[in-house]
């Protein structure tokens, strides 16, 4: 029989059952729904990091100790280690060390706590940082540990009632001790906020300090990593590896090191996003399983409804092929028309979820036409049963089935 | 040509058994117009179906056309239903979803005919049957004589060589079963074999021969001497 026919007979009879073909189309809709929406959020807030990423570079990698390996204080990370990375390798371009310390920062009114990123004249350069008021650190300021400070313009204005607070002093220190810093420079909180990681959103000052200073005052204070900044993307594995040699020779230990960037963040992040939609797709796939199982149980029942139908048609010439493909054309269509109804829901429910979560859902074709290839093979994989029942009835029986 | 012998049909119902047909042997010429006659459970139906290749004989042989169906598979039965065989059921049997144009269509979508000559031949199979007009209709919005015309149509719209009909006026009052009569007179006329199952007499006068059964068996083949023509 020809599809086209087969396919108007399998619509007519999903007309002549509307609340019935639905209910059986709920498990497919279910299922292709939360597959678009999930998929398309997915694509979304991958779409917005990886624009991120790109904002700050991505020739940016950082050098830190190992935590799966005992390290000692001989293995810290040191301003000379910087240094070195800077004049023997001729691939970075910039080199800046970081070391993170929480304490306290205030005025004669005001105090907060503060989160303190000793860094070096660099830091601005790999990440990306920029300063509104004033100036960033710079060499001299390093060099001779200067009680310099740039703070963020939110605090700023906590502190002061305004932004610009270039040229006023600020005591910083931990609980007990606090030294007088000259605030040098405003910076915009927002690059910080995303480069200080996890604790950034909660602590109400950022304030960038020369590391040399920060090594007065704060005694305990470690270079946790290192930033580095090459010329080239496609140079940033082989100076990684570089710099990790370089600074194990430096310091005779092995296997102490670990680099990172912005790309195996972008992996872990993938990595992540891929347990998430492996889980998401579990529940999917249940859901079409569950639709699939609908179907075939209600094909089933088509096919006995239909007993005398398939007599008829076997009476008058029709092979097994051609019951065969009727019957599962119409388990298709109903999964197809599932799947597409689907996609709809998905595509509106993506739209309607995704501002709550600050994300604009991106559709994909491919997605879509996942979507549809995954309908049609639940259609054919739970409709091929039924279908062969039906193929196989003995023409006689079925046309005095009553 | 059917050429049956020795064909025995047994229907097993659990513990008992039912012999439909015991010993039937029988030979039907090209151009026949057979009538098949007898008391109520004597095996006609049976043996229709058997001769329409609906059924299966459970020992014996069938010959249609020279070739032993038996030997032959499920799918080349459905060919020769659908290319040598027209049947008629006392019961109609169109599917009650489509109008009279798509169910006489609907043998030729089996045969893969292209839909501008189905179309063409189906119009011309209820003309030969006299349903020119209500081709858009559904079965249940025709008369059961008007039904029967749209299963005849159904069942030359392929040019069979035998058209085999089970009590085809079985359901009808008597114009209706006329103008059936008439219209398998002219089908005989112009060269289809017909086999026919009947139980009442006037009907069966229209045959050729008349073949009749008894508790599965033929007791009697005649001729009719006046057979009622148009
Ligand atoms: N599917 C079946 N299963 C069991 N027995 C059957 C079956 N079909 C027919 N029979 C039996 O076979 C015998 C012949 O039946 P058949 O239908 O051929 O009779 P018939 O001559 O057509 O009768 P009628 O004039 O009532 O239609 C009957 O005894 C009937 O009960
Ligand atoms: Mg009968």
């Amino acid at each position: 029989m020809y599809i086209w026919e087969a396919v108007k007979v399998a619509i007519d009879s999903i007309l002549s059952n509307k609340l019935r073909a639905f209910l059986t189309m709920l498990g497919i809709i279910i299922g292709i729904a939360s597959v678009i929406t999930i998929v398309s959020l997915g694509a979304g807030g991958q779409k917005a990091i990886l624009g991120e990423f790109e904002k700050i570079g991505v020739n940016v990698f950082s050098i830190k100790t190992r935590n799966d390996v005992e390290i000692r204080d001989s293995d810290r990370l040191t301003i000379r280690d910087v240094e070195m990375i800077r004049k023997r390798l001729s691939s970075v371009k910039y080199a800046a060390p970081i070391a993170e310390k929480m304490g306290l920062a205030k005025t004669d009114k005001v105090t907060k706590r503060a989160l303190f990123i000793a860094t070096d004249f660099d830091y601005g350069n790999v990440s990306n940082l920029k300063v509104i008021y004033g100036r960033f650190l710079n060499e001299k300021d390093i060099l001779l540990g200067r009680n310099v400070i740039l703070i963020d313009k939110e605090s700023a204005k906590e502190l002061f009632g305004y932004e610009d607070c270039v040229g006023k002093s600020i005591k910083i220190g931990s609980y007990s001790s606090f030294d007088t810093a000259k605030i040098i420079g405003v910076i915009d909180s927002g690059n910080l906020k995303s480069l200080g990681g996890s604790i950034a959103d909660q602590i109400p000052v950022i304030a960038a300090i020369p590391i040399t200073y920060a090594q007065k005052i704060f005694p305990d204070v470690n270079i946790s990593q290192i930033y580095v900044m090459t010329y080239n993307q496609n140079q940033l594995d082989e100076t990684s590896s570089q710099a990790v040699r370089l600074i194990e020779s430096l310091h005779h230990n092995k296997d102490k090191y670990k680099t990172e960037n912005l790309i195996s963040f972008l992996e872990e992040f993938n990595r992540i996003l891929g347990i998430f939609t492996a889980v998401i797709g579990a529940i999917a796939g249940i859901s079409l399983l569950v639709g699939g199982i609908g179907i075939m149980n209600i094909m089933l029942v088509s096919v006995t409804e239909r007993t005398r139908e398939i007599g008829i048609r076997k009476a008058i010439g029709a092979r097994q092929k051609d019951i065969l493909t009727q019957f599962l054309i119409e388990a298709v269509t109903i999964s197809l028309i599932g799947g597409a109804i689907g996609v709809f829901l998905g595509y509106i429910l993506a739209n309607i979820v995704g501002p709550f979560i600050d994300i604009t859902p991106v559709f994909s074709i491919n997605t879509i036409l996942i979507a549809f290839l995954f309908s049609t093979a639940v259609g054919i994989f739970f409709g091929i049963y039924p279908a062969q029942k039906a193929a196989k009835l003995d023409p006689i029986v079925a046309l005095r089935y009553e | 040509m059917i050429e049956l012998s020795k064909v025995k049909k047994v229907y097993n119902l659990g513990k008992t058994q039912v012999d439909a047909l015991k010993d039937v042997s029988l030979k039907i010429d090209k151009g026949e117009y057979v009538a098949i006659v007898g008391p109520s459970g004597s095996g006609k139906s049976t043996l229709m179906n058997i001769i329409g290749l609906l059924d299966k004989p459970t020992s014996g042989s069938y010959k249609l056309n020279g070739t032993e169906v038996s030997t032959l598979s499920d799918d080349q039965l459905a060919y020769l239903r659908n290319r040598q065989i027209g049947f008629v059921f006392q019961s109609f049997n169109l599917l009650s979803k489509l109008n009279a144009l798509a169910n006489v269509e609907l043998p030729m979508l089996y045969a893969k005919i292209p839909s501008k000559e189905r179309r063409q031949r189906a119009l011309r199979a209820l003309e030969i049957v006299g349903l020119s007009e209500r081709i858009h209709h559904k079965p249940n919005e025709l008369s059961g004589g008007q039904q029967q015309r749209v299963a005849i149509a159904r069942a030359i719209v392929m040019n069979p060589s035998f058209l085999l009909a089970d009590e085809p006026t079985g359901n009808l009052d008597t114009a209706s079963s006329v103008e059936i009569m008439k219209i398998f007179y002219q089908l005989n006329e112009s060269g289809t074999t017909i086999v026919m199952v009947t139980h009442e007499q006037d009907i069966a006068n229209h045959a050729k021969r008349i073949v009749r059964l008894r508790d599965g068996n033929i007791i009697q083949d005649t001729l009719v001497p006046n057979r009622i023509t148009y």
